[in-house]
C-alpha cells in the first residue's frame, strides 16, 4: 500500500534508528511506480536492478553506522536530460532513443557519492522545450491530481512522480520555469537555484544561459537538503560560479510584490494566493510593498529570442554522425538534413528555425543583438529592485494545471503558461515555487518567491516559513484512492 | 520584419529537411512569434553592454593539464556505423 | 592596361600545448584513430567548454610577436555550419572582439626588407580529421571515416590585410610567420604535419583603380611550393579574365596538386551566413596588463631581432634571413664561430656551404660533441690565412667530423700547411720556368691565362704546400719585373 512519503530527514531518523532500511523504502517508492507509471507515464525507465542493489549496499552501510550523510539511500529520479553513465539519455526525443550516456553529469557524480539511489529517467517535453510535457516523443505524463490535465513542463514527469511518490525527490532542469512550474502545477515544492551555483556539465544543453538544474522535493526541506549537495563550483563548468550566499540578518524582512505579474494575463485564482500569503506574511510583521518592473512585460519576448537562438546551435550536434538515429542518404549532408527532420519533433524544430532566423545575417541585431540588450536592462532593474526588497512574491503560473490539447493550438498561449517564471531565469535568480492551495476543481496552486543572486540558502529559509505558514496538506486523487481502496 | 521570413533558406540553415505542411503549420507558428517578439522594438537599448554570463562573471581559464580522455569503446559506443576505430559517414564530398 | 593582384593572407597555427583548447584531452601524434577524445571535444550532449590557459598566454605571445594591440576585453563565439568533422556543427571562435588587431610582421625579400600588415589575431579549436573512402578519386567517394583526435586542438588564426603582392612575397611572409611561432615556442611549426595551414584570398585589378578586385579565396595549399604555385597560377587565371572584360567570380577555389591549377569548389547551396553570436558556455574573457605582461615574459630573440646581431655581425641582409629561418644551432654556431673568424661571409659560406652539406652526406644532423666552434673558427682561419688550401681545409672537416682532432695540429702532422717561405718558393718557380720555356714565350701580359697554368705546375710541384698568392707574386715578379 502506498504511504505518504516523509521528509528526508525523517527519513534518514528511520533509517539511522533502524526502523527502516534503504531498501524498504525503494521496495515502496518502486511499488508505488508499478501502479502509478500506468497511469502518469512519469518515468521513461526504472533502474529497479541497480537501484535495489544499491540500496542494499546503503542498508549495510546504515547497519554499520557508516552512513554516508542525509541522502544516503534516498530514492531520487532524474529528468531525462541529465547523463547517468551506462544508461540512455533520450530527452524524450526520438533522435536519442538509442543514446546511452557514457559519463555522469557533475551532479549525478555528486549525489552518487552521497549514496543517494536513482528511481530511474523521468519524462520531459522533448529537448525540455515546452510547458506541458505533451511534447515527448514517448507520450506524455498525467497530472496525479487529475490525469485529465497535464503535470506542466518540461520537467512533468519529475513533479509527477514526487507529487506521486515514485520517487522521494527528483532533479529537474529549468530554463524559462521547467521545474517551478511543473512543481505548482503538481502541487510539489520546486526549485531553481541562481545561475551558475549547480554545474550543467552533463545537463543536455537548451539554452546555455538560462539552463540550470534544481531539485523538485515534497517539502523546502528537501529542497534544502538536496540543493547543499548538488551546488558548488565546478571545473568543467565555465559558467559555473563560487558562490558566496548571502544571510539573511534581520528578522523583519521587506517582500516586494510584483505589479507586472498581478494583473491581466494572471488569473484571479493565483493572484489570490499571493494575496492570502500577503495577509499571513503582514501578521507575522513582515513588510510587503508593491513594487513595479515594467520590462517583465517584455521577458517573454526576450526569451523567445534568446532561448531559440542559443538552441539552434545547441541542437546542431545531434545530426547522426557520433550517436544517435540516423537516417540512410547518399551524402553526409543529405543524411543530417534527413535525420533531422525525423529525430526532432514539431516544436524543436519550431525552436530551432525561430533562433537560426533571430541569428542569420541581417536580422541578428534586430533580433537577437536586441534581445541581449533587453534583457541587460531587466537584470540591472531587478538590481535596482533589490536595493529595497528582500524577496520579491509572485504566483508561479497564471493559470492551475490545463487540459490535454488546451493551448497546443496557438504557440504564445503555451509560452504565456511560463509568463511569471522567465524573469528570474533572465535574470539568473534563484526562485522557488511553493503550493499553497487548491483551485476550485481541486488543482494545486502555487506562489514563487524570487531572491538575489546568491541569496539562494535565505531564500530557502524563507520559503520554509511561508510552507509552515500557509500548511498545504493535501495530496494527489491517485494516492487517495489508492490508500482508500 | 517578420516579412522577410523565408522558411526554405531558414530550414536550409538549420539543416533540417521540412514537408509542405510542415513548412506551412511552421511558417504560421513562426509568423505568430515573430509579431509578438516586435514588442522589444520600441525600447531603447542604446547604451547597453551585453555580459554573456547573467551574473557577469569573469571567464577562469584552465590549467593546460591532460587528463585521462573517453575510453576507446566509450566514444565509439554509440556510433551509427565504425570501421577501424573511425567513425564512418556517408561521402561528405560530393 | 596593367594590372596589380591584391593577396591577403589567412593562416592558422597549431599550437604547442599539452592538452586540447577546451578540453583535457593529451595533444597526441598517433595513427590510431579517436584514442584522446571525450564528450567536449567529441560534441556528446551534455559536455561543456573550458578554456586552455597556456593557448591564451600563447596567443597572446604570438599577438604581440606581430606587434598587435591586444583586445584587453574580448569573447568567443559559435561560428555555426554543418560539416561531418565539426562535432558540435559550430566552431568556438572569435568574431567582433579577436586577440590581437592592427600588427605588422617585417618580412624580407632579397635584399629588402617589408611589411606585411596583420588585420587579426583569433583563438578558435580545430575539427576532426576526415579521410574520403573511394576509387582514390574524390568525387567518387564511397564513405567519409572520422577522427576525431585533432578536434579541438587550439589553433590560432593569423589574418594579414590584403597588402601582398606577389607569390613571393606571401611565401616570405609565412616563412617569417612560421619562424615567428617557433621562435616563441608555441608551435612546432612544421608544414608538412599541418601546424600551418593557409588559405590566400587573390584579387586582380587594374593598377589605377581604386578599388579591389573580386576575391577569390584558394585553400588547399600544403607546401610553400604549392603556395607559390597556385597564387602564380590564379593571377593569371583571374588577369586573362580582367583583360577579356569578363568578370571574376567570387568563390572558394582548391589548388589541385596533381593538375597544378586550381579548381572551383562545389559549395552547397547559398553563401556562407556563420551566424556568429556570443557563445553563452563561456562568459567574457579577461586579458588584463598582468596577464600580458606574464606572456611578455617569455618572448626572446624573435627572428627580427636575429636577423638585427645577423647583420651586425656583418652578413647581407638575405644571408641574414637565411640563417634566421634555418636550424636553431646553425644560428647559434654562427655567432660563436664568427667571433673568432675576420670574415663573416666565409665563415657563413663554409658552415652552411661546407659543414651543412657534409653533416648531409655524411647522414648526421647534430654535431658530435667534440666540435665546437673554437675548432671551426681555427679551421676556418687556416684557410682564410691561406695556411692550408680550401681543399685540405674541407678534408680537415671530413675528418673533423668522425674524430676529435685540433684541425691546426692535424694540418701540420699532415703536411697540410702551405710553405710561405720565399725562397723555397722561389726555388720552385725558377724551376718551372726553365721547365716550360715554351709556355713563358707566348706569355703576353700580366693577366694571361697561362699565368694561371703556371702557377698550377709550381703548386703540383710542391704538392699543394705552397700558398697561391704567393707563388702568383713571385711568379708575375720574375717574369714581368
Ligand atoms: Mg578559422
Ligand atoms: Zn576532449
Amino acid at each position: 500500500m502506498a504511504k505518504k512519503i516523509p521528509s528526508i530527514s525523517k527519513i534518514n531518523e528511520l533509517f539511522q534508528n533502524k526502523e527502516m532500511k534503504p531498501s524498504e523504502l525503494f521496495e515502496q517508492v518502486y511499488e508505488t511506480a508499478s501502479y502509478t507509471e500506468s497511469v502518469l507515464h512519469a518515468h521513461l525507465e526504472l533502474f529497479y536492478d541497480e537501484g535495489l542493489k544499491l540500496s542494499k549496499e546503503s542498508d549495510n552501510r546504515y547497519s554499520k553506522n557508516e552512513s554516508f550523510g542525509l541522502l544516503d539511500g534516498i530514492p531520487i529520479a532524474i529528468k531525462d536530460n541529465i547523463n547517468v553513465y551506462g544508461y540512455k539519455t533520450t530527452c524524450s526525443s526520438k533522435m536519442l532513443s538509442n543514446y546511452v550516456s557514457p559519463y555522469d553529469a557533475t551532479v549525478i557524480s555528486s549525489l552518487k557519492k552521497a549514496g543517494t539511489i536513482f528511481t530511474g529517467k523521468t519524462n520531459l517535453d522533448e529537448f525540455a522545450m515546452g510547458s506541458s510535457t505533451e511534447n515527448s516523443a514517448y507520450g506524455p505524463t498525467k497530472n496525479p491530481w487529475n490525469p485529465d490535465f497535464v503535470p506542466g513542463g518540461s520537467s512533468g514527469g519529475s513533479a509527477a512522480v514526487v507529487s506521486a511518490g515514485s520517487a522521494v525527490a527528483s532533479l529537474g532542469s529549468d530554463t524559462g520555469g521547467s521545474i517551478r512550474q511543473p512543481a505548482s502545477f503538481c502541487g510539489v515544492v520546486g526549485f531553481k537555484p541562481t545561475y551558475g551555483t549547480v554545474s550543467r556539465y552533463g545537463l543536455i544543453a537548451f539554452a546555455s544561459s538560462l539552463d540550470q538544474i534544481g531539485p523538485i522535493t515534497n517539502t523546502v526541506d528537501d529542497t534544502r537538503i538536496i540543493f547543499n549537495e548538488i551546488q558548488g563550483y565546478d571545473s568543467k563548468d565555465a559558467t559555473s560560479i563560487t558562490p558566496e550566499y548571502t544571510k539573511l540578518e534581520n528578522k523583519k524582512i521587506k517582500v516586494g510584490i510584483l505589479k507586472e505579474l498581478m494583473q491581466e494575463g494572471v488569473s484571479k485564482e493565483s493572484q489570490n494566493e499571493v494575496n492570502k500569503v500577503v495577509t499571513l506574511l503582514k501578521e507575522k510583521g513582515h513588510d510587503v510593498t508593491e513594487i513595479s518592473l515594467p520590462l517583465t512585460e517584455m521577458a517573454l519576448s526576450v526569451y523567445y529570442l534568446i532561448a531559440p537562438a542559443e538552441c539552434s546551435a545547441n541542437l546542431s550536434r545531434f545530426d547522426g554522425v557520433r550517436y544517435g538515429i540516423r537516417e540512410d542518404a547518399s551524402t553526409s549532408y543529405e543524411m543530417m538534413n534527413k535525420t533531422r527532420s525525423v529525430g526532432f519533433g514539431e516544436e524543436v524544430k519550431k525552436r530551432i528555425l525561430l533562433g537560426t532566423y533571430a541569428l542569420s545575417a541581417g536580422y541578428f541585431d534586430e533580433y537577437y543583438g536586441r534581445a541581449l540588450k533587453v534583457r541587460s536592462k531587466i537584470i540591472s532593474d531587478f538590481k535596482t529592485a533589490f536595493d529595497k526588497v528582500d524577496f520579491i512574491l509572485s504566483p508561479t503560473t497564471p493559470t492551475p494545471a490545463f487540459g490535454f490539447g488546451d493551448k497546443t493550438k496557438n504557440p504564445l498561449e503555451m509560452y504565456l503558461s511560463d509568463l511569471c517564471t522567465i524573469p528570474a531565469n533572465l535574470a539568473g535568480l534563484p526562485a522557488i515555487s511553493v503550493p499553497t492551495g487548491l483551485s476550485e476543481n481541486n488543482l494545486p496552486l502555487s506562489v514563487q518567491i524570487m531572491g538575489k543572486p546568491c541569496s539562494d540558502y535565505s531564500l530557502i529559509d524563507f520559503a520554509e516559513s511561508i510552507e509552515e505558514m500557509v500548511e498545504f496538506n493535501f495530496s494527489p486523487n491517485l494516492l487517495k484512492e489508492k490508500n482508500e481502496s | 520584419m517578420s516579412e522577410n521570413f523565408n522558411i526554405d533558406d531558414v530550414s536550409n540553415l538549420a539543416s533540417i529537411e521540412l514537408s509542405e505542411d510542415e513548412k506551412a503549420k511552421l511558417q504560421k507558428d513562426l509568423q505568430i512569434i515573430l509579431e509578438h517578439v516586435d514588442a522589444l522594438k520600441n525600447i531603447d537599448v542604446k547604451d547597453e553592454k551585453i555580459d554573456i554570463h547573467p551574473l557577469s562573471k569573469v571567464l577562469e581559464l584552465r590549467k593546460d593539464e591532460s587528463k585521462e580522455s573517453l575510453k576507446h569503446e566509450d566514444a565509439m559506443m554509440n556510433s551509427p556505423e565504425t570501421k577501424d576505430g573511425h567513425f564512418v559517414v556517408p561521402p561528405s564530398i560530393e | 592596361m596593367n594590372l596589380k593582384a591584391t593577396i591577403g593572407m589567412e593562416t592558422h597555427v597549431e599550437l604547442d600545448t599539452k592538452s586540447k583548447m577546451f578540453c583535457s584531452c593529451e595533444v597526441v601524434e598517433t595513427d590510431e584513430p579517436n584514442v584522446s577524445v571525450c564528450p567536449t571535444c567529441l560534441g556528446l550532449p551534455g559536455a561543456l567548454p573550458v578554456p586552455n590557459k597556456t593557448a591564451i598566454e600563447y596567443i597572446v605571445m604570438l599577438s604581440l610577436g606581430a606587434n598587435c594591440k591586444i583586445t584587453n576585453e574580448g569573447m568567443f563565439h559559435r561560428k555555426n555550419y554543418f560539416y561531418p568533422d565539426l562535432p558540435k556543427n559550430y566552431q568556438i571562435s572569435q568574431f567582433d572582439f579577436p586577440v590581437g588587431v592592427n600588427g605588422s610582421l617585417e618580412i624580407v625579400l632579397d635584399e629588402e626588407l617589408h611589411s606585411v600588415e596583420i588585420e587579426r589575431v583569433h583563438m578558435e579549436e580545430d575539427t576532426g580529421k576526415s579521410v574520403h573512402m573511394g576509387s582514390g578519386r574524390i568525387d567518387s567517394a564511397t564513405s567519409t571515416l572520422l577522427d576525431f583526435n585533432r578536434s579541438g586542438i587550439p589553433l590560432v588564426e593569423v589574418v594579414t590585410k590584403p597588402v601582398i603582392s606577389t607569390s613571393k612575397m606571401a611565401v616570405a611572409y609565412i616563412e617569417e610567420l612560421r619562424q615567428v611561432v617557433i621562435d616563441l615556442g608555441i608551435s612546432k611549426g612544421k608544414l608538412e604535419k599541418g601546424n600551418l595551414r593557409f588559405d590566400a584570398n587573390i584579387s586582380v585589378a587594374d593598377e589605377n583603380a581604386n578599388e579591389l578586385g573580386t576575391k577569390v579565396e584558394i585553400k588547399n595549399m600544403n607546401s610553400l611550393k604549392s603556395l607559390e604555385k597556385a597564387i602564380d597560377y590564379e593571377i593569371m587565371r583571374q588577369s586573362k579574365q580582367v583583360e577579356k572584360g569578363e568578370s571574376v567570380i567570387q568563390e572558394t577555389r582548391h589548388w589541385d596538386e596533381n593538375k597544378q591549377v586550381t579548381v572551383s569548389m562545389r559549395t552547397k547551396e547559398g553563401s556562407a551566413d556563420y551566424r556568429y553570436f556570443s557563445d553563452p558556455d563561456l562568459p567574457n574573457m579577461i586579458i588584463d596588463q598582468d596577464f600580458i605582461d606574464n606572456s611578455k615574459k617569455n618572448i626572446q630573440n624573435l627572428p627580427t631581432d636575429k636577423r638585427k646581431t645577423l647583420k651586425e655581425s656583418g652578413l647581407s641582409l638575405s644571408d641574414s634571413n637565411y640563417l634566421d629561418k634555418g636550424e636553431k644551432w646553425l644560428y647559434d654556431l654562427y655567432l660563436s664561430t664568427v667571433e673568432n673568424t675576420k670574415d663573416s661571409k666565409s665563415t657563413f659560406n663554409f658552415l652552411t656551404g661546407e659543414l651543412q652539406g657534409q653533416m648531409r652526406k655524411a647522414e648526421i644532423d647534430e654535431l658530435p660533441n667534440w666540435v665546437d666552434s673554437v675548432k671551426l673558427a681555427n679551421l676556418i682561419n687556416l684557410f682564410e690565412t691561406n695556411e692550408v688550401s680550401f681543399t685540405s681545409a674541407k678534408d680537415i672537416l671530413t675528418k673533423l667530423l668522425s674524430e676529435d682532432i685540433d684541425p691546426k695540429s692535424y694540418a701540420s702532422d699532415n703536411n697540410l700547411i702551405q710553405s710561405s717561405d720565399d725562397e723555397e718558393i722561389k726555388a720552385l718557380v725558377t724551376s718551372i720556368i726553365k721547365d716550360n720555356q715554351d709556355i713563358v714565350e707566348r706569355l703576353e701580359d700580366p693577366e694571361d691565362k697561362l699565368v694561371g697554368f703556371l702557377v698550377g705546375q709550381v703548386m703540383k710541384s710542391s704538392e699543394n704546400k705552397v700558398n697561391p698568392g704567393t707563388v702568383k707574386d713571385i711568379l708575375l715578379k720574375e717574369l714581368f719585373g
